[in-house]
């Protein structure tokens, strides 16, 4: 709070890379023109090769064609636009099928929820106690009504990875349609739409490092899409608007830094929290897979004690990070995804969730575990829940 | 020197140490912040959140189950 800060919250938002800065810098001085087409005068020639460009490098870090990806103004709208569109792009709507999982990311449950409204039947798949959706429950909660398979390639609180490819395999196998929220995985964790039967991925420069209000959504080649927003002919004519070419090119370079040096480092931090916390702090439970999982995630329960005093202890001290915790969130409710894992409202007030980014170091993870002990021990003396246990145990 | 006063009167963990902090942090070096409260964990919490900043803690008293702490940052 009053010094340095170890940010410990990569999966909300990240720093910005400097050399993402350098990239996108004459995109704000020099070739600041809207894109043209090549009849157009050179500044805008110039725009639109860069845009272009942008849009190749990340199409290819997903193995998609430049023309199957589009930019957006972040993964919120990019999975608002899978969901919404493809049933919008249906001409009978009334009781068509839409399956989600129960932890998905708010775009996904909330944009369900609004198709619901207007006459869809949205099915809220339940998963198991470390966060993966049961491929036989998916098969068997399909009718000949479902048009759209939403699962997330990982969770964005406990990292959990879902098994996308035997997912992306059923939905084919049944004709359905396959969109994946990979916010949080792309592109640390590789996503090959040659090899993956996906039809829609959600991706943002945001947990990269790269510029916010920047992300964009692959849309397999031939699957039927409403426009989005009305107006000029941007974005394949999909999404009107001027486009974000500063943006662009600052998620392409984003993407362009990640290297799997970088993600193996990410794990070994992530390994080293889970397993120092895990051995010295007692009466914490890890929240989601224990390798199955993203490499920069830690989410743990501490028992007895809550989310929001781990987070305002830990940012006095200089550390930032999140909790499942109900006060923490806007919505003031407990983290559905702690819920969804089976946790009861103990276990989601007690979580704190640890993102690890490029400008961690294994000191950090230290620092961390160090502040972590004191701090929950303490907690764990004057707090009621702390004092009920400690009567439980005699 | 100012003096800010903080009421947490009734007030529940963590919303008094929620308190501090926002108090602490519109504060300027020197300046002493007294947060009143009846919650007993928050009397226990928030002195063990000075600790940590590095802060002075002036005093913690006691009166009628209401508990006062000044803080000098």
């Amino acid at each position: 709070m009053l010094g340095r800060v170890v940010y410990l919250d990569n999966a909300a938002a990240t720093r910005l890379d400097e050399r993402v800065l350098e990239a996108v810098r004459p995109y704000f001085f020099d070739t600041y023109a809207v894109a043209t087409s090549e009849f157009g005068y050179s500044q805008g020639i110039e725009a639109r090769e860069a845009l272009d460009g942008a849009r190749e490098a990340i199409a290819s870090a997903l193995g998609a064609a430049p023309e199957e990806f589009i930019f957006t103004s972040g993964s919120t709208e990019s999975s608002n636009i899978a969901l919404k569109g493809v049933a919008l792009a249906l001409d009978k709507k009334k009781d068509k099928h839409i399956i989600v999982s129960k932890i998905e990311d708010f775009p996904v449950l909330h944009s369900s929820q609004a198709l619901e409204k207007q006459g869809f039947q949205v099915t809220y798949l339940d998963v198991d106690g470390d966060g993966f959706v049961d491929l036989d429950k998916l098969r068997d909660s399909m009718t000949n009504e479902t048009i759209l398979v939403s699962i997330q390639h990982a969770n964005q609180e406990i990292g959990t990875i879902q098994d996308i490819e035997g997912i992306g395999h059923i939905c084919r196998e049944k004709g359905v349609l396959f969109h994946t929220d990979a916010t949080h995985t792309f592109p640390w964790v590789p996503l090959d739409v040659k090899r993956i039967p996906v039809d829609l991925v959600t991706v943002s420069a945001h947990t990269i490092h790269g510029p916010k209000g920047i992300g964009g959504l692959y849309i397999r080649q031939g699957t039927q899409i409403a426009k989005w927003v009305d107006g000029g002919f941007q974005e394949f004519n999909l999404r009107a608007g001027l486009e974000n070419i500063a943006g662009a090119v600052g998620f392409a370079k984003a993407v362009e830094l990640i290297t799997p040096e970088e993600t193996k480092r990410l794990q070994e931090m992530r390994d080293r929290l889970i397993d120092r916390i895990l051995a010295e702090i007692p009466n914490s439970t890890l929240n989601g897979h224990r390798w199955r999982r993203l490499p920069q995630n830690a989410n743990i329960t501490f028992h007895f004690v809550e989310g929001e005093s781990m987070t305002l202890h830990l940012d006095m001290r200089g550390f930032a990070v999140s909790t499942g915790s109900a006060c923490f969130s806007r919505s003031l409710e407990g983290s559905h995804v702690i819920f969804g894992i089976g946790g009861d409202h103990e276990r989601t007030h007690g979580s704190i969730r640890f993102t690890f980014g490029r400008y961690n170091t294994m000191e950090d993870v230290d620092a961390v575990v160090q502040a972590l002990a004191e701090i929950v021990k303490e907690l764990r003396s004057i707090s009621p829940l702390g004092k009920n246990r400690e009567k439980e145990e005699g | 020197m100012a003096e800010i006063k903080v009421d947490c009167t009734s007030e529940t963990c963590p919303v008094p140490l929620v308190e501090t902090r926002k108090a602490l942090r519109k504060a300027k070096e020197g300046d002493v912040v007294e947060v009143i409260g009846t919650h007993p964990a928050s009397k226990k919490e928030i002195p063990m959140a000075v600790k940590a900043l590095g802060l002075e803690l002036i005093d913690v008293q006691e009166e009628g189950g209401v508990w006062r702490i000044r803080i000098r940052r």
